[in-house]
C-alpha cells in the first residue's frame, strides 16, 4: 500500500497551489496526454489513504440516472456484507449524499486532516457537508479537481476495503483528476434503459476505457414499474438498454433496478432503501449488485503482473 | 474490461535509455531525448490545431529526466532536467513510439 502514501504525498497542496499557468493543461480534454497535475511535492502527510484496498468509481457520463443512488445503496449494501467502507461524494457541483445521509459535518484533525462523517457504518464526505444548504459551488474546472485531491488526500480513511467514489456526469476535470491520481481498480456504470442515456453512458465507457479504468459491470436503473393493480412490468424508459450496453463494452450487467416510489421516499428522508427496505426489490437488486462487484473486482485484480503506482529516479 | 498492456517492470537501461517490459512480454527501450521531444503536452503542442509548437532542435542531447512517475492506470509521466514536467506519456502511445 506504499504507492498511497507517495500518492498521497504528492498531492497534498494546499488549494491556493494551481496555478494559472496549469490550466491551460487542465483543460485540454480530447486528448489525455496535457498534464493536469499540480507541481507541488510537500512533506508528507500522515495516512489518509494508506490503508484503501479497493478504489471503485461508480459513473455515467449521464446525469439523472440515479449515480449517487447507487453509489450510496451499494456502499451500504457492501457495508452489510461484512467490508469497510467509504464513499466520496465527487459531484461537486450537484451533492446528493448529504441529503440522501443528513450526515454531520466531518471533524477537522490535527494536521489539516479532515474526520469523515459516518452513516450506518460507512465513512462519508461531500462538499455539501462545508457549505450551507442551497448555495452554488462557483469553481472551475482545477478548483473543483483541486476539491477531489483533497478527499483523496487530506482526508482520515483509516482502513477500508472499498471507497466508492460517486462521479458527477460527464468526463471532464474530476474524472480526469481521479483516473491520474489513483489507479482505480474499476468503475461502475449506470444508465437508464434508453437509447439517449446509452449515448451519454458510451462516452464515459471511452473515457474509463482510455484511462484504462476496468469495468465492472453496469446497472440499469428505472429498468420497470410494477404497479400496485397488477404484476405487470411495465417498462416505462425502454427495455433492455443496459442489457444493451454491457454487451457492447464486455461487463456484466450487474442488475436491473425498477422504479419503486419508496427509493426517492426513502432517498429523501435520508434513510436509503438498502437500509430502510432491505426485502424490497430493489434492496434485493443492491445486494446483488454487491456481490458481483467484490467478484469482478478480484477477478480485475492483477494477474497479469502490472506494477500498480511507480517511480522511477534517474540517475 | 480493458484491452490496455499496463508496464510489467520499468528501469533505467544506460545514461539515455529507458527500458520497459509490458505486460504481455513485449520489451521496448526509448531513447530519452526523443521522448522530451514526442512529448504532447499543451506547451508542445497546439491543443486546437494539433500544431508542434516544441522545436525538436532545441532540445539538447545532454537532456535527462529525473522522475518517471505512472499516471494512474494507463500512462507515465517524466520530469526532465530541464524543470519540464508536464506531458504524460499513455502507455498505449509509448507501445507506438518502442
Amino acid at each position: 500500500m506504499s504507492f498511497f502514501k507517495r500518492v498521497q504525498d504528492k498531492f497534498a497542496p494546499k488549494a491556493t497551489e494551481v496555478k494559472t499557468g496549469e490550466v491551460k493543461s487542465e483543460m485540454t480534454l480530447p486528448s489525455v496526454e496535457a498534464s493536469a497535475q499540480t507541481s507541488a511535492s510537500e512533506a508528507p502527510k500522515g495516512g489518509a489513504l494508506d490503508r484503501v484496498k479497493s478504489l471503485i468509481a461508480v459513473g455515467s457520463g449521464k446525469g439523472g440516472v440515479g449515480k449517487s443512488t447507487v453509489s450510496l445503496n451499494l456502499a451500504l449494501a457492501l457495508q452489510k456484507q461484512g467490508k469497510k467502507v467509504g464513499l466520496i461524494d465527487a459531484d461537486i457541483y450537484g451533492p446528493s449524499q448529504q441529503h440522501m445521509t443528513k450526515a454531520v459535518r466531518p471533524t477537522l484533525l490535527e494536521g489539516d486532516l479532515i474526520e469523515p462523517s459516518t452513516y450506518q457504518g460507512i465513512k462519508l464526505i461531500s462538499v455539501a457537508m462545508f457549505s450551507n444548504s442551497g448555495q452554488a459551488q462557483l469553481l472551475r474546472g482545477p478548483m473543483a479537481a483541486q476539491v477531489i485531491r483533497q478527499f483523496l488526500s487530506q482526508v482520515a480513511w483509516g482502513e477500508l476495503d472499498y471507497l466508492i467514489i460517486d462521479l458527477p456526469p460527464g468526463t471532464g476535470d474530476i474524472q480526469l483528476t481521479l483516473a491520474q491520481i489513483a489507479p482505480l481498480s474499476g468503475a461502475v456504470l449506470v444508465t437508464t434503459p434508453q437509447e439517449i442515456s446509452l449515448i451519454d453512458v458510451r462516452k464515459a465507457v471511452s473515457m474509463f476505457q482510455t484511462l484504462n479504468v476496468p469495468i465492472l459491470g453496469v446497472v440499469e436503473n428505472m429498468s420497470y414499474f410494477i404497479c400496485d393493480q397488477c404484476d405487470k412490468k411495465h417498462y416505462i424508459f425502454q427495455q433492455a438498454g443496459g442489457k444493451k450496453l454491457a454487451a457492447e463494452c464486455g461487463a456484466p450487467l450487474l442488475a436491473e433496478i425498477p422504479i419503486d416510489p419508496r427509493v426517492a421516499a426513502s432517498s429523501d428522508a435520508g434513510e436509503p432503501i438498502v437500509v430502510k427496505q432491505a426485502d424490497s426489490l430493489v434492496g434485493r437488486a443492491f445486494a446483488q449488485i454487491a456481490e458481483k462487484v467484490v467478484a469482478q473486482e478480484q477477478m480485475q485484480r492483477g494477474t497479469d503482473g502490472a506494477l500498480g503506482y511507480f517511480l522511477l529516479e534517474w540517475k | 474490461m480493458t484491452d490496455q498492456f499496463r508496464v510489467k517492470r520499468i528501469w533505467q537501461q544506460d545514461e539515455r535509455t529507458l527500458g520497459i517490459v509490458w505486460t504481455d512480454g513485449r520489451k521496448s527501450l526509448y531513447d530519452v531525448v526523443e521522448l522530451r521531444r514526442q512529448c504532447r503536452c499543451a506547451h508542445c503542442i497546439d491543443e486546437v490545431t494539433r500544431e508542434l509548437k516544441l522545436d525538436p532542435d532545441s532540445v539538447p542531447e545532454s537532456l535527462r529526466p529525473q522522475r518517471i512517475e505512472s499516471v494512474g492506470r494507463y500512462a507515465l509521466t517524466i520530469q526532465f532536467s530541464d524543470g519540464h514536467k508536464t506531458g504524460i506519456y499513455p502507455f498505449e502511445r509509448l507501445r507506438e513510439l518502442g
